[in-house]
This record gives C-alpha cells, structure tokens and sequence, in this order.
C-alpha cells in the first residue's frame, strides 16, 4: 500500500469512530426526547394551576419550594401579561431571586447568558437595572446589544431614552428597527428627545425619530418635519420619513411643503411618500399636485397619488374619473384607482358579478 | 506507451485526490461552522420574540410573487398556505405564466376573481403581454395577472414586481408551502434592520411524502423513494448548514427562489430579475451585492436556519437530470457573467471566498470528478491499478461524505426534530450513505452536461415539469410514507446543494 493509502486508511479508521459516535449521539437523543418531553409536561401540568392560582390572588405558599421549571412558566407568560399580573409575576421572580441572578449574569462570558439575562430583566420590567444594560448597548456581541436595547423598552424607564438614540448612530450599534422597538415601549415619554432628534446626530437616527413621531403621531414635531421634507440637503430617507410622519400627524399646515416634494426632482421614494402623505391629510389644496401627479414618468408616483385621490371622497373621485378616460399610464393609474375605490365600497357587487 | 499512460494516470490522480482533499476540507469548515450557529442558534436566537415583530408598527408589508405555469395540481394548496401567514400585511401576487391546464379556472372558482385595470409599481421591461389582471373578492389579498408565456421565470417575477405595492418582495415556487409563521421568521432582519438588509433567506425542505392538508404540513415524512431521500439529505445539507455557513462569513451567493425575501425598491433599481438567467435567484442575489458593493453602499445578506418553506423535489432520473443541468447552465451562466468579481477583493467575502468555491468545486466539480472516474477505470483497463490503495481511497472518500451527511442528519435531530419517526431518521442516515454511491456519480454527469452548455452558450430552456401536487391528509393514509409529489420543475437554482 502507497503512503497515501496508508494515510487514508487512518483517516478512514478515525472517521468511521466519528460516524459511530454520532450515530449513537442521534440515536440516543431520539430515544431519550420523548420520555424528557413526558417529564417536563407533566411537571407544567402540575405548575400551571399554581401560576393560576397566584394571577388570581389566592395564596401561593408551594411557590417557594417550587422548581426551576416554574421560572420559565412565569417568563413565558411574562410578555403577554399587562398591568396587576404581570406585577404579580414579576414580584414572583424577584421573590425567587431570578431577577438578581440574571443581574449576576450580565457579566457572564458567554454571550448568551448575557444575552437571556438582559431579556429577563427586560421581562422583569427592573428598572434599576438600567446602568448596567446601558453598558451592555456596547457589548461585544451584536446579538446582545440587541437584547440589552429591547430590555430597556421593556423597562420603562425614560433614562434609557438617551442611550438606545446614541447606540443607532454608534460605529458597533445596536440596528435602528430594534432601538425603533424599544422606544415604542418607552410610551411617549421618549417624544421630547425625539423632536431633538430630529435635527441632531447622523441621517439613521434622523430618520428614525422622524419614523417613531409619525408613529406616535405628534403635532409638536410638525414644524422640524417641514423643515426636513422642504431642505433639499438632507438625506434622502430622513426626508422621505418625515414626510411619512406628517401624513400620519395629519395636519394641513404640511400641505405646501409636501406638494412641492411632490412636484419637485426628488428622489421618487420622497415623491411617493409626500403623495401618500397628502392622501392621508387630505387638504382640498392637495387635489391639484396630485392630479398633476398622475401625469408622473415614475409608476409608483402615479400609483401613490391615484391612490391618494381615493383619500378625498366625492372630489377625488370626479379627478380620478376624469382622468380615467385618456388613454397612457395616468389613465391606467387613475382607472385602478376607481376600481379599488368601487372594490372597497362595494364589494358584494363584485363577487356577485364574479 | 503503456509506461506514459501509466506516468499520466498518476498525475491526474494526484491532481483528483489533492482536489478532494481540498473540497472536503471547505465543506467540513463549512458544515462545522454552519452547525456551531445553528445550535447556538436554537439555544438563543438573540433576537426578538415574533409577536413582538407581529405587533410591531414597523414591520413593513410584503408582497409575495408567485409566478406559475400549469401549476394545477398544487396550485390552491400554495395559495392556501401563502393566505394563510401570520403578518400583519401581505398581499399575493399569482402570475398565471401562459398555463395551458386549469390553473387559472381553479383558482378563479375558489377565491372568485373579478377582473380589474392593473395598478402599476414599477416600469421593469416584460416579453410576455399582459392579459388581465384580476383581484380576488373573498376578501383575501390575492391579485392575479394572467399573461403570454415566453418560456423564462423571470418574466412572469418581473411582471409581478411591476405590479408589488410592498416595501419588500417575497418570491415564492408555485409548487411549495410556507410555514404559518414563514414571513414573520424571515422578515424580522428586514424590521431589526431595514436599512442594511436587502435579503434574506430560509431552511426549505423537500415536502415529498409528507401529510399535507390545505396547504399545511402537518406531518413531515420521507418520501419512500430512495431518490427523493437523498435529495432530503442534500436539502438538509444545503440550507441548513451550508448556507448558515456562508452567511457567518458575509458571503452569501444564493438565496431561494423557491422562498426568499427582498427589498423591493432595490429589485426594482437593479432591472429586476435577469431574463436570461436559468438561476435568475442566485443571479439576482449576486447582481444586488455587485451593485451595491460597487456604489459603496452598506447591505447584509441574511440566512434564518429555521424551517420556512417546504417544496417538491424531482422523483424520477430524468426530472432530477433536467433539474440539475439547468441548475449547472444557470451556475456557469452566474459566474461568467460576474467574472470580474471572482476572487477580487473589492467585493468583499463574495469575491473573495464564495464566487472561488462555486468556481472551484461546484462548477469544476463534476468535471475534476466524471476525469477522477474515468482515470480508475482505464488504469484498472491497462492494470496499472493498484486495487488495494485504490479501495482504501474510496472508502476514504465514501466515509468523508458520510461523516457531512451524519452531521447535518444530527444537528436536524438535536435542533429541528422535524422528522418523528425513528423510521425516517433511520432511513436519512442512509440516504447520507447511499447518496454517495451511484447518486453523486449520477450527478456529476448530469452537472457536467450544464456545464457544458453554460460553456457552448446553448439557448437557456426552461422546461415545464409535471406535478401531482401534495399529499393531503385525507388522501394519505397514516402509515404510508409517499404518495406525494410527483417532480418539481421549479425548484431554483438556490437549491444547488453546497456539496458536489
């Protein structure tokens, strides 16, 4: 036998231990999971109605003594609970001593302890422990700055406001969807430091604010918004979400400066979103622009403003129809508008005409 | 003569077994790297709960485009699935490619379409005419474009995005089935994320066999057809480890066409699909990460290792043939087409290390292989074969390929266990062995004649593929194993299995 071989035949002897081993690793989990599974359904079964009982305010004596499986019943159950019980089970896990031995955790090397524990604090809704999950927002794994950010939000508590706004914009950050969570959670109490957002820090976190005020829909921010949707210098997408907050604010005063977005050269993200916005205020003062609109190079433009027109009732309606005799794009555009205006007021007509 | 015959088949031996000592390396590190984050993945996702996601304002809408072309055996069990997703807004676009069955008409009687004027969200160039455009009045979010087929996939993709209203598109196979939670799973980069990630992707697994009703899985089978289990394994194989693989290091090339989730204003930047393209998926994947690279813009290819998408796959030698040589056309039409970005580090991971490897062994593969074959068999012909080393190669070579297919059977039962039966699990570890006797011999074959005709510029054909749809629970009786499914056609490039 070559050399070669000889070297193939080892390494055939070492792999076939290889295969073997993890054949009886497969063949033991396979065995083992189901009488695993049995167990833990069985020991649910019997902690279910004590997790009951306290949510109904009868005395829990047996929770002291009871095992670790129960922690995970009240964290289950934590984020869908609101109000009297979901105290009741975070006292529970305070009671336990869960809430501090994940406080311990924070530190732990492995990022998914660090990771879960930051979770449960954020379930847990502890908020002395905002410090040490603000530091965790620099933490060396993606994955755990994320879940230090939405345990914040979870917390409640507005001091993080400041933190989660700077970890958008930060070189090793926390993504902007997931500080956008966090700050939902934080209720409006987070709206002050937004409308500063608006004109500070990199275009993301701009952008961002801007999105979460449209969510809140917060007149205070209207005038800043104007003033970013009306500067052609900055960032496309901040403009194209401010415009998307003040159609969701809804106020007339946005009309001027989002029609000419509209008329404008424009990206055709931003010309979009300011026919969806002006849709959606539904100033009279918008018809004009946005019959003009139809008349767009751009298929989604023409789209956004067909479909705002739907927006106006009776008025917007005659404009649509008017255009929907003329043959071309704005045509099309407009007549797809009826036809979804029709669909929606009645739609018995068409399924029986179908 | 014999003497230089001789001296020749040592080196193109030396040259085969260096190659597959390299290959088998990259996949081991591959498939070790794939596991290590799917198991940490299935301890902690890091990443929020999907309710959460679900009741997010931020969770942008998405349009899922499914273009068919005589799809009627499986076509209301899609749709079905697809309607039936937990998210919070979705709408489904059909595109009726010139189906000559009764596609159209069954789809018509169940949701009662009503014909409407088209409402148009991009200009991207189309071959095919646009018939009509119908909208559903059950009240479900269905709109149906029916249209001249021109033979390509992505001309009825590209008249669906023309007509996708959502920030992000979903392309679907009218031939698979979403798990309920399918869009939220793989959406939830894009809500994390939206402004780096511009795709992403899921574990789709081979449907054959599998009790299925109205478009639910609800009991995951293997196929009792040899065949169809080696396919099982290579899917297993591919998504699960290969591609989580590849996403852990930024160089993701392939994201299913079969299930795979995009920007739309993007697509729409880049001409959308490719009309050229057999792997218009994997074309457009790596047409997006060009683009951006070239523009400096920043942007992540994401893998979800979770189960999203259960699809059909080939039952027959001559399905499969078909299947993988339009695949291998496809991989040589990708990777002459962006040649420029092999192993150029402006392009980051993907220049660098994945458009090598597809290089290297997944388009070279079968030919490094159907020589290494031929060279045993005519130095056995000439007796210049030394059986002994000879055998202990082989075996080498089977138990490698063993050792990958126990691997990624293992991290399936330690993660997923979606197959319950101690049968199934019994028979994909054997598929993981027999797959390498016979089938991947049968497969280089195949690879090699695309890649043939990748390199002779032959005319790309898409080829209709008939199907017999899923295997519903009513029909299936509890202990049958596979009546399911009859081959796909349209199982994508994406599919291509990391492994040659």
């Amino acid at each position: 036998m070559t050399p070669p071989a000889q070297a193939a035949a080892v390494g055939s002897l070492v792999l076939s231990g290889l295969v073997v081993l993890l054949l009886v690793a497969v063949a033991l989990e396979h065995l083992l999971r189901t009488r695993r599974l049995a167990r833990e359904a069985a020991r649910r079964a019997e902690l279910t109605p004590l997790v009951h009982a306290l949510l109904d305010g009868e005395s829990t004596a047996e929770l002291a003594g009871a095992p670790a499986l129960l922690d995970e019943l009240v964290l289950d159950l934590l984020p869908q609970l609101r109000g009297a019980d979901r105290s009741a089970l975070q006292a529970v896990l305070l009671e336990r001593g869960v809430v501090g031995r994940a406080a311990d955790q924070l530190t732990a090397r492995g990022a998914a302890r660090r990771g879960r524990a930051a979770l449960l604090l954020g379930n847990a809704a502890s908020a002395e422990h905002t410090t040490p999950l603000v530091h965790l927002l620099s933490d060396r794994t993606a994955e755990v700055r994320s879940a230090a950010a939405r345990a914040l939000g979870k917390t409640g508590d507005p001091a993080a406001v400041g933190p989660l706004l700077a970890a958008v914009a930060s070189r090793q950050g926390v993504p902007p969807g997931v500080v956008g969570m966090a700050l939902l959670d934080l209720g409006t109490g987070v709206l002050p430091a937004l409308r500063t957002a608006l004109d500070a820090g990199r275009p993301v976190t701009q952008a961002l604010a801007a999105d979460l005020i449209g969510v809140h829909g917060d007149p205070a921010a209207t005038d800043a918004l104007i003033a970013l949707v009306g500067d052609p210098g900055r960032d496309p997408d901040v403009r194209r979400s401010a415009a998307q907050a003040l159609g969701r604010i809804g106020s007339p005063v946005a009309t001027a400066t989002l029609a000419a977005a509209l008329r404008g050269s424009g990206e055709r993200p931003l010309r979009g979103a300011a026919a969806e916005a002006l849709g959606r205020i539904g100033d009279p003062a918008a018809l004009d622009p946005l019959t003009a609109g139809l008349r767009s190079a751009d298929a989604d433009v023409r789209g956004a403003c067909a479909d705002a027109l739907t927006l106006f009732g009776e008025p917007g309606r005659l404009r649509l129809a008017a255009h929907a005799v003329l043959c071309g794009p704005s045509g099309d555009a407009a007549r797809s508008a009826l036809d979804v205006l029709e669909f929606t007021r009645r739609p018995g007509r068409h399924a029986a005409r179908a | 003569m014999i003497g230089v015959a001789t001296s020749f088949l040592a080196t193109v031996s030396w040259t085969v077994l260096g190659y597959m000592i390299l290959l088998d390396l990259c996949m081991l590190v591959l498939v070790a790297f794939g596991a290590r984050r799917v198991l940490a993945n299935r301890r902690w996702t890091g990443a929020e709960g999907h309710d959460q996601i679900f009741a997010s304002p931020l969770t942008p809408g998405i349009s899922v485009l499914i273009p068919a072309h005589d799809e009627e055996a499986g076509i209301l069990d899609t749709l079905s699935a697809a309607l039936a997703q937990r998210y919070p807004s979705f709408e489904i676009i059909l595109v009726d490619d010139g189906c000559t069955d009764r596609t159209f008409d069954l789809v018509a009687d169940r949701y009662r379409l009503t014909p409407v004027t088209p409402r148009w969200t991009a200009d991207l160039p189309i071959d095919g005419a646009v018939l009509s455009v119908h909208r559903a009045t059950t009240g479900d979010p269905l709109t149906v474009i029916r249209k001249a087929t021109v033979g390509r996939r992505s001309d009825a993709s590209n008249v669906a995005l023309n007509m996708a209203r959502h920030p992000l598109v979903c392309m679907l196979d009218a031939d698979s089935l979403l798990e309920p939670e399918a869009l939220l799973r793989v959406a939830r980069p894009f809500v994390e994320d939206p402004r780096n990630v511009v795709g992403a992707g899921g574990v789709i697994r081979a449907v054959n066999g599998s009790r299925t009703d109205s478009g639910a899985v609800l009991e995951p089978r293997l196929s009792k057809r040899w065949l169809v289990r080696i396919q099982a394994v290579e899917y297993l194989r591919s998504f699960l480890l290969g591609r989580t693989g590849w996403a852990d290091a930024n160089a993701m090339l392939i994201i299913s066409g079969a299930f795979g989730l995009f920007r739309r204003d993007l697509l729409v930047e880049v001409g959308g699909m490719d009309p050229h393209s057999l792997a218009e998926d994997a074309e457009l994947v790596v047409t997006l990460q060009e683009h951006l690279r070239r523009q400096g813009r920043p942007h992540r290819m994401v893998f979800v290792p979770e189960p999203v998408c259960w699809t059909e796959v080939p039952e027959t030698w001559s399905v499969l043939g078909r299947q993988r040589r339009r695949w291998s056309h496809g991989l040589g039409q990708l990777l002459w087409k962006h040649k420029r970005m092999i192993g150029n580090p402006r392009f980051g991971a993907v220049g660098v290390l994945a458009l090598p490897f597809f290089l290297l062994f997944e388009a070279l593969g079968p030919v490094v292989e159907v020589v290494g074959l031929a060279s045993v068999v005519l130095a056995a012909g000439i007796g210049a074969l030394d059986w002994g080393s000879a055998g202990v190669m082989v075996g080498f070579a089977l138990l490698v390929g063993t050792v990958l297919s126990t691997v990624v059977v293992a991290v399936e039962e330690f993660t997923f266990h979606r197959y319950r039966s101690g049968r199934d699990l019994l028979a994909l570890l054997a598929a993981g062995v027999l797959e390498n006797v016979g089938f991947r011999q049968v497969h280089a074959w195949y690879r090699l004649q695309g890649l043939f005709a990748a390199i002779t510029r032959r005319t790309p054909v898409w080829t209709a593929m008939p199907r017999t749809g899923f295997g519903s629970a009513a029909q299936v009786p509890a202990d049958a194993g596979s009546t399911a499914a009859v081959p796909a056609s349209a199982v994508p490039a994406s599919a291509v299995p990391v492994s040659a």
